[in-house]
């Protein structure tokens, strides 16, 4: 039981804030695909080069992190039902964030340039270290926890993780002085930010969301709590070994772990499916739930990939990359922002007009028929992508990476579209 | 002794005095004087749970409860000993030799009890209406203890007649005590506010934002007379800013798990 007036002004969501993360992330996408169209050719065999890396850092900063940055402020509030500690300390990190990473991105794609990658570096995890203060003095001031908000809070912890690391590797790249593996640490870079970070988002706002969507009721979170203890240890294990070079046999300790942690949550997304009240899947339900496919697939696939001598295998790596980007990531935000978006703007523009005047539907904020056109052509160009990176066909991959870009632009003439409706 | 797991329509059903407390100590629980909200949240909330929605210490609410209780257990005492007296004396105020049986106005309030009611709101209404010459005549099948410390408050004093199962519990103001003493604020808040109508609306099969859609358009049919109740499938956090903006203030009560039940009334200044 509550009373409007505790909460009246409790929250309200910061639009303008949330509207320019989304928009930079948008942005993002479509430079993403734009640089992976026009240098296709660059774009195979092991990981670790220039161009792939600065490809690397657009996806998961500009266009992943971005996007999260941007939900987290919007959806933070709403799950927890508390107030945004600061929305100018969201704004002021907007402007450092986005000059670290293009500050990186510029760097790694003109590697012998004079700009060092520690600065770059600094900028992001400055902009990084404000949204976890941010957020963590948000949730401070939350009274009912929930299990989403567990799962946002080791978010937090490994996104610190991931910046570290990533200032660690920048500075080596300029001053050489980490003793063993550069790559070895790249790899603890690469999933604790997959994992830890934004798979950690992911799961915790998939528990709210996608009851909140399909109108599901009843569901017991106990496969979650399971999943939140195993990949937590699994994760904090292969953090500690990456540190070592002999460490095979820890490997088949914390590696399936984590598997198994990412399978149950799975299953307890097909559990929340099957408690759904609205049958019909929309455009939006559909990414998701393609996306929470292939995130099983490359939980698999990353699985093997721990336990096989990879390099001999040079291109598995980027295929185990791709998909999560492309596959996992891309089409879950893709499917949230058609649902999430649309609400935020509705919300912001028409919810105060209700009752006065005819205010739009939500399906009506954005074309759903090209939207489903978008789906299709994500889906195709990703597989494409898989057998020409497997097969290294370089022509397929050039169609691959066409309907990728031609899905983004009608993505983000949706979102534009949303947004001015 | 009342407990913070008690729900709030058991302290009530048992202590009608307690009302007053939860009026004075908290503006919050002026709704309990509403009929319909009393009916639809007492009866699903717990002392604690209303401590932490009026934002009162949950401690100093239980102490003043506890307090106004122990008071009617002393009335008890007294009142014990006063039918004894009553028995052995058999005395009547004097003046009721002399009254006009025309000033005496009879509430019978045993056909509300026997079908489930509280009567309390009637005797409180009959009460506010009696004129400064008027006696009221409470007909029970039990004695009202609880009732003398209440109308002692206003300024009633009492004498009670037993006939085999019936109490006649006379009311009447007391010399020098008027109604006047009592603090003003309080009385108009134990005035029955009463909607006279219900619109129902059950918005659990809407995915957002049209639940808050159906409901915001249904305001317009919202009077001081209406109360709306909406079914939720959740505590419709987007909503209540909303509702502010347009001079209405809701009350959510968590029925079960993906069950709310949210009162919405139009304010009342």
């Amino acid at each position: 039981m509550n009373q409007t007036g505790n909460i009246a002004s409790a929250y309200s969501p910061p639009f303008k804030i949330v509207a320019k993360y989304f928009i930079a992330g948008i942005i993002a996408f479509i430079l993403l695909n734009l640089l992976l169209l026009f240098n296709y050719e660059d774009i195979g065999g092991h990981h670790f080069q220039p161009k792939i890396l600065s490809i690397t850092h657009i996806a998961t900063l500009g266009w992943i992190t971005m996007i999260i940055f941007g939900a987290m402020f919007q959806l933070v509030p709403v799950i927890l039902e508390v107030k945004l500690f600061s929305s100018k300390l969201a704004e002021i990190q907007f402007w450092i964030f986005a000059a670290g990473i293009i500050g990186l991105v510029y760097k790694f794609w003109h590697f012998n340039s004079a700009l060092s990658f520690t600065a770059p570096a600094i900028l992001i995890n400055l902009a990084m270290y404000i949204f976890i203060f941010n957020i963590i003095a948000t949730m401070k001031s939350v009274r009912t926890w929930n299990l989403t908000g567990t799962y946002l809070a080791a978010a937090l912890f490994y996104l610190f993780v991931t910046a570290v690391a990533g200032l660690l590797l920048a500075a080596n790249l300029d001053h050489p002085y980490i003793r063993i593996n550069h790559l070895q640490y790249l790899n603890l870079h690469a999933h604790v930010a997959f994992i830890g970070w934004v798979s950690m988002v992911v799961m915790g706002v998939t528990y709210k969301l996608i009851p909140m969507f399909t109108l599901s009721h009843n569901f017991k979170l106990t496969l979650a709590k399971i999943a939140f203890v195993l990949i937590n240890i699994g994760l904090l294990g292969i953090s500690t070994i990456m540190h070592y070079s002999e460490t095979t046999i820890f490997y088949y300790i914390f590696v399936p772990l984590i598997a198994v942690g990412i399978i149950l949550f799975l299953f307890q997304v097909l559990e929340i499916f099957k408690k759904r009240i609205r049958k019909k899947f929309d455009v939006g339900i559909k990414f998701s739930s393609f996306a929470y496919i292939i995130l099983g697939i490359t939980t698999l696939l990353g699985t093997v990939i721990a336990f096989i001598d990879y390099q001999s295998i040079i291109n598995l790596t980027l295929i185990y990359g791709y998909i999560i980007i492309f596959g996992y990531l891309s089409m879950l935000i893709v499917g949230q922002m058609y649902k999430i978006v649309p609400f935020l703007v509705w919300y912001h523009k028409y919810s105060s007009k209700v009752g006065f005047e005819n205010v739009p539907m939500l399906k009506d904020m954005f074309n759903e028929k090209i939207a489903l056109i978008e789906f299709y052509f994500m889906m195709t160009g990703l597989i494409l992508a898989t057998i020409s990176f497997s097969f290294q066909i370089n022509q397929l991959l050039l169609v691959s990476f066409f309907l990728m870009l031609i899905s983004s632009v009608i993505f983000a003439t949706n979102m534009i579209k949303i947004f001015w409706s | 002794m009342i407990t913070k797991e008690m729900k709030i329509s058991e302290v009530l059903s048992a202590y009608p005095q307690t009302l007053n407390i939860f009026v004075s100590v908290s503006p919050h629980f002026k709704k309990l004087n509403n009929k319909i909200l009393r009916k639809a949240l007492a009866s699903r909330v717990t002392v604690e749970q209303a401590a932490s929605i009026a934002n009162v210490d949950l401690n100093t609410l239980l102490f003043e409860l506890n307090k106004s209780i122990q008071n009617s257990f002393e009335s008890i005492k007294s009142s014990a000993k006063d039918l004894q007296s009553n028995a052995t004396i058999i005395q009547k105020p004097k003046f009721f030799d002399e009254i006009n049986p025309d000033k005496i106005l009879k509430l019978d309030v045993r056909p509300i009890i026997d079908s489930g009611k509280d009567p309390f709101m009637d005797i409180m209404t009959k009460i506010n209406e009696l004129k400064d010459d008027e006696i009221l005549l409470i007909l029970n099948s039990f004695e009202p203890i609880p009732l003398y410390s209440v109308l002692g408050k206003k300024g009633f004093e009492h004498w009670t007649e037993k006939e085999r199962n019936l109490f006649k519990v006379y009311f009447y103001r007391g010399q020098g005590k008027n109604q006047n003493e009592i603090p003003k604020e309080q009385r108009p808040s134990l005035q029955e506010t009463d909607f006279k109508k219900m619109i129902e609306l059950d918005v659990r099969d809407l995915v957002p934002p049209e639940p808050m859609m159906k409901i915001l358009e249904t305001l317009s049919k919202i009077d001081e007379n209406t109360v709306l109740l909406v079914h939720h499938h959740r505590e419709p956090m987007m909503l209540y800013p909303k509702l502010e903006e347009r001079g209405y203030e809701a009350i959510s009560n968590k029925i079960e798990e993906n069950y709310y039940k949210v009162i919405i009334t139009k304010k009342r200044n």
